[in-house]
């Protein structure tokens, strides 16, 4: 199916062209188009501490072309208060890629304590004044909450936290378009990866793994939320310990893209989830049209304050 | 069958990563991949004209841009599944006709008399239905409120831990099946003489093929034969988040005897699975369709106990009217002697 192009020189980036011999520079990729004769070459070489190899990955689901549809959407459902030029903004740069991350999973048990409110209801007596102005005493139901003390342990699996292994997108970007359906998993194989960019593993592992524990600790905080019982909770504290840690190098598909909407302002970047379509992205606001919005709104609520202090119902 | 390192699940073929647990399975050795000491960049080419070729998302593979070659690669496994066992009827067909008539003539005063005199079978099928027979084990953490310890309020809350042994599970898969009729039936099999579904084609005869259906003899039905074997309704992917959601709605009712107290409420689980097996197997009853005065019903007779039938008959509208009728001169009665007072 392949074979073997050039071996490396002496820069571990450098490579040639496995189909004409042109020197082929891989900084930063995986993945590179021969500029003499458009082959796709990948890079194949053994795995370090920093390099990993991946061993899955999620692949892309449509092509550029699909994607350029899902961004025209997308630009043309975007708020009033957006910089109308937008809607009509041109396209550039559009690059599908594959970026490195790794899915953490691991076991989790967490010890917990929290008070829980349980409702009750009494009757209780007011002193109320009648229309004639004679002050008699009622009763009514209140419901009250009785706070209890609860400490107890939750287990769990933590699965499918994705965190971003590129410096050139961050956490927050990858976070943005997530989730990746992890169920069209594929095995990591260069014939996947052929014609793409894919970028190489740039973030150290070691500061990875801290930050997949950070979001994984996160989410058995939400998780807690959820299993607290009672019909209200607070002080909820946890500690959670994690084990059977397993944080595993996946290339994920993203298409990232600039959109110029003015001559004067920097590009817009947006970033795409290559395989369900997801789009994040900062939208420019018109601040004109926001400051419109609040006079409108001002003399509204002026008006209507001038009318009930008139005594006359607003118009 | 391997199993996973991390929770000891049963692995398949074709899974990447454990379905409970999440964990990759690590894969075999790499061949034609780069040496420890050798990177090298390839071109990947294609095999019948030798042009480099790229991967293309439509067709998710790779595809030569010359000659249009589409290149073969592995591809993610989620087969629909196939049962492998199935219980065998005890039920015949003369005892599951037996059953439905029995079932029509006790449908209580809001039937028509009629209903079983009048009813006309149209079809009586044998059907073994979809499910999954899961096996695990679990540590289950959970919370809930119960009246142990209450004070002021009712409810007191309480939270706990226990190992929990699941067996025998039956998950229903089924498409034909409605799930409340499924979970009606389940409690009522037996799986112990379930026997192993041949592959498709052999020449026992006996279907495993989704789909396939053997012919009944007329007047009864050998006993064993599975009939039709209906297809599961979901991908093995599918499958398991749905298995899980399972396990955890069985756990929240298995927990209810570790809390104290005799009530509860906000009943919460959290399980941490471990040495689960899934098998699918085929559960056997017999579809009835029948006829009332030309509107079309469908009964359910289980095909291991011909006591357990279940499904939909026509009401007499004319006993509900007068009952109705009745209950509103009462009504009208005790309101006139109220306002009298």
């Amino acid at each position: 199916m392949s074979e073997p192009g050039a071996s490396a020189g002496v820069d571990r980036a450098a490579f040639t062209c496995g189909q004409c011999g042109a020197g082929l520079s891989f900084a930063g990729v995986r993945t590179q188009t021969c500029p003499y004769c458009a082959s796709p070459n990948v890079v194949e070489r053994p795995p370090a501490a920093h390099q990993p190899e991946p061993g899955l990955i999620v692949a892309f689901a449509g092509d550029a072309e699909l994607a350029r549809r899902q961004i025209a959407r997308w630009l043309g459902s975007r708020t009033w208060f957006a910089d109308a030029r937008i809607k009509h903004a041109r396209v550039e740069d559009l690059r599908g890629v594959y970026v490195p991350a790794y899915l953490y999973s691991a076991v989790a048990h967490t010890d917990y304590s929290a008070s829980i409110g349980e409702h009750y209801t009494e009757t209780e007596t007011y002193e109320a004044t009648d229309a004639q102005g004679k002050s008699e005493t009622k009763t009514r139901s209140v419901t009250r909450t009785e706070y209890r003390p609860l400490v107890g342990r939750h287990v769990g699996y933590i699965t499918d936290v994705l965190v971003s292994a590129s410096t050139g997108l961050d956490h927050a970007d990858l976070q943005a378009i997530e989730p990746y359906n992890y169920l069209h998993l594929r095995r990591y194989s260069p014939a996947v990866v052929a014609g793409w960019i894919a970028e190489e593993f740039s973030r150290d592992p070691d500061d990875c793994r801290r930050a997949s524990r950070r979001e994984a600790i996160d989410d058995i905080g939400m998780r807690l939320r959820r299993y607290m019982p009672g019909d209200s909770h607070s002080d909820l504290t946890w500690r959670t310990r994690v084990g059977w840690e397993s944080l595993d190098p996946i290339l994920v598909p993203i298409w990232v893209l600039a959109i110029r909407y003015r001559a004067d302002r920097p590009l817009l970047r947006v970033v795409i989830n290559g395989q369900t379509g997801a789009i994040a992205g900062k939208v420019p606001l018109a601040w004109w049209k926001i400051a419109i919005a609040a006079i409108v709104a001002a003399a509204m609520i002026a008006g209507v304050i001038f009318a009930l202090a008139r005594g006359e119902p607003p118009p | 069958m391997t199993a996973c390192t991390r929770c000891e699940t049963a692995l398949e073929a074709g899974d990447l990563r454990c379905a409970i647990c999440a964990l990759p399975v690590p894969s075999g050795p790499r061949t034609g991949g780069a040496d420890a000491a050798a990177p090298v960049a390839r071109v990947l080419r294609c095999t019948d004209c030798g042009a480099a070729v790229a991967f293309v998302a439509q067709a998710r593979a790779p595809r030569c841009g010359f000659c249009g070659q589409t290149m073969a690669i592995e591809q993610p496994v989620d087969p629909i599944e196939e049962a492998r066992q199935r219980v065998p009827f005890t039920v015949d067909r003369p005892a599951a006709e037996a059953a439905m008539r029995g079932w029509l003539a006790a449908r209580g005063w809001f039937a028509p008399r009629a209903l079983s005199r009048e009813a006309v079978l149209e079809s009586l099928t044998p059907l073994s239905w979809a499910a999954w027979r899961v096996n695990a084990t679990a540590q289950v953490s959970w919370t809930a409120d119960s009246d142990a310890g209450a004070g002021r309020s009712a409810w007191a809350p309480h939270a706990g831990e226990t190992e929990l042994a699941f067996r025998d599970i039956l998950v229903p898969a089924s498409r034909g099946l409605i799930e409340a009729e499924c979970r009606a039936l389940i409690p009522h099999y037996t799986l112990a003489p379930a026997v192993p579904v041949a592959p498709a084609g052999s020449p026992s005869g006996i279907a495993g093929a989704p789909g396939t259906s053997d012919a009944v003899a007329p007047g009864g039905m050998p006993e064993g034969m599975p009939g039709m074997i209906e297809r599961f309704d979901a991908q093995r992917s599918a499958a398991r988040a749905y298995v899980q959601n399972c396990i955890a709605i069985v756990a929240r009712v298995r927990v209810e005897r570790y809390i104290p107290g005799r009530r509860f409420r906000n009943v919460r689980v959290s399980c941490l699975i471990a040495r689960q097996t899934t098998e699918r197997i085929a559960l056997p009853v017999w579809v009835l369709a029948y006829r009332y005065r030309g509107a079309p019903y469908r009964a359910i007779v289980h095909g291991q106990r011909p006591a357990v039938v279940l499904g939909r008959s026509p009401l007499d509208w004319t006993k509900i009217s007068a009952l109705v009728g009745i209950a509103l001169v009462i009504a009208a009665i005790i309101v006139l002697i109220a306002l009298t007072k």
